[in-house]
């Protein structure tokens, strides 16, 4: 009794602010949406095939981010995983610096560089691979390229820890046996990293569909994601039940990916054999 | 070996440009900062501060915004220390039932999108006339910054060796005392790195803000959106170098005093 006692008076402070402001907030607003409209402006979005294309066009850019983000986090994190050089630990400054700058800060140096007369379109014409300048500010490219930007230091350190607690010895043992560098790295090191990739993959995928800040910024109002689209609802077309609605099944989209991606984490764990 | 040198140069190559891409805006937006022209053009024709005094103007809110934000994230980030520890010592100090709902309830913030939950606070405090648009947004932030602390903390606190309390206790310490003289001491490095973390967040925060804010009180960031959508000059690079560089001492104390190794664990 007095045990329950001590953990009820640790928790309760922050028990009682999360549930007051938080999860009954949460709960009550979509009930009262329910209750108001049923289910009215669901159906308004799951039917109309331009709200399900900005529901559909986020998830191809978040499944877009997460490979983009894998292919250049994999090999990162197992170079800084492994290497002996000096710049190592300079490296790993300049990966963890960008969690503490400001999205806002670095969608706005994605704009000077993607702009049309930004760095990169001179880069291209310079070069001569374009004649007059692309337009990639406001499309799905931009977008892409400036959550890469934001999300590829967590793919790195999540994969990065789990291929430092793989014992090197594994590799030259494979190799001793006569596997070929590629064979060892396809059978050996990469199945046993899968962990890390699960979730910095899971976590690459859930910060780009619930990113705000970067599609507003390098996406505009031509580009939209599900984010961008629940604001402009509620700022400039003063549609609250409808923002409402959408809100919803944007928790509800990632909620679900949760669950899935738990049972991809156990599966993954569990082949690899516990981590 | 020559498919492993292969192998190898392949991947250093893939660093470099992941490194590339991760630093090329923070980089381009110090350039830019400095630039004489009011158009953005790269290279930079010629040098020049007025970036930076243009921040300090008279009519410009930039300095206000600066303030709010860092009133914001203080009273936040010491609201949910203060809770945070609490909540991260009752599910590590003692085992019960419904201690993974309770841990899951501690974190379930970051599961939920910033821009449904701002939603959400602006609906319900639409109708409250004693809530200033600080004290909406500081509830947003409270809310959403929590976990980073109560993750960190339970991360140290999981390997935590409670004995040493019953030794102190048994010693003739009283609770409080214990908390203080020894629980603290040994989680601080974790804490503050949490704290960091959630510092910042709350700071460079612009979703709940820009949804909760009203023409008298903006942060930061929704003020640097909002400008952009007007002009598009350097003062927001001179702004951003100037943030940066404050990241940038803080992350070098934080290293010196606790070391880094707390942030790559995120």
């Amino acid at each position: 009794m007095k045990t329950k006692k001590k953990i009820l008076f640790l928790a309760l402070p922050a028990l009682v602010t999360l549930l007051t402001v938080f999860i009954i907030p949460m709960i009550y607003t979509f009930i009262e949406g329910i209750a108001t409209d049923k289910l009215d402006f669901y159906i308004k979005f799951c039917t109309d095939p331009f709200y399900l294309s900005i529901l559909g066009n986020t998830a191809i850019l978040s499944v877009k981010t997460t490979v983009l983000c894998l292919i250049l986090g994999y090999p990162t994190a197992y170079f800084l995983a492994r290497t002996q050089s000096k710049i190592k630990s300079a490296l790993l400054i300049a990966t963890i610096f960008p969690f503490l700058i400001s999205a806002v800060v670095r969608a706005y140096g994605w704009m000077v560089l993607l702009g049309s007369n930004g760095l990169v379109n001179h880069f291209l014409m310079a070069v001569g691979l374009v004649d007059e300048p692309v337009k990639i500010m406001y499309t799905e490219k931009a977008v892409m390229i400036g959550l890469t930007q934001l999300l590829l230091p967590y793919m790195i350190l999540s994969i990065m820890s789990v291929i430092q607690s793989i014992d090197s010895n594994l590799e030259d043992a494979a190799s001793s046996l006569g596997a070929n560098p590629l064979t060892t790295f396809l059978k050996v090191i990469f199945p046993l990293s899968a962990p890390g990739v699960v979730s910095g993959c899971t976590l690459v995928f859930t910060l780009s569909m619930t990113s705000y800040v970067t599609p507003r910024l390098l996406g505009g109002a031509q580009y939209l994601t599900v984010s961008t689209f629940i604001y402009s609802q509620v700022k400039t077309a003063f549609n609250m039940p409808f923002a409402n609605a959408i809100s919803y099944v944007l928790v509800f989209a990632i909620l679900l990916f949760q669950v899935f991606s738990n049972s991809a984490n156990h599966y993954v764990s569990k082949k690899v054999g516990g981590v | 070996m020559y498919e492993k040198k292969k192998i190898n140069w392949l991947f250093k190559l893939i660093t470099v440009i992941a490194f590339m891409i991760i630093l090329a805006p923070m980089i381009v937006i110090v350039i830019v900062s400095f630039n004489a022209t009011e158009i953005i053009t790269f290279p930079p024709q010629g040098l020049s501060m007025k970036w930076y005094a243009n921040i300090f103007a008279e009519n410009s809110k930039f300095v206000d915004g600066f303030l709010n934000s860092v009133k914001l994230a203080i009273v936040a980030t010491l609201f949910d220390i203060v809770i945070g520890v609490l909540a991260s010592i009752s599910v590590t100090k003692y085992s019960f039932k419904q201690k993974g709902l309770l841990i899951s309830l501690f974190t379930s913030p970051m599961f939920i999108p910033s821009i449904a939950f701002g939603f959400v606070l602006l609906q319900m405090t639409a109708s409250m006339r004693i809530l200033t648009p600080f004290l909406k947004i500081l509830i947003g932030h409270i809310i959403i910054i929590l976990p980073y602390i109560i993750r960190n903390t339970l991360g140290i606190l999981t390997s935590y060796d409670w004995t040493i309390d019953d030794a102190a206790a048994s010693l003739g310490a009283n609770p409080v005392k214990v908390f203080f003289k020894i629980t603290l001491p040994i989680i601080k490095p974790a804490v503050l790195s949490g704290a960091l973390l959630a510092f910042l967040y709350s700071f460079d925060e612009a979703v709940i803000s820009s949804l909760l804010t009203s023409a008298k009180f903006t942060t930061l960031p929704v003020q640097i959106i909002n400008y952009m959508e007007f002009r598009f000059d350097p003062t927001v690079a001179a702004i951003s170098t100037i943030l940066m560089a404050i990241s940038l001492a803080l992350m070098i104390l934080m290293d010196k005093f606790i070391g880094l190794d707390a942030l790559t664990k995120q």
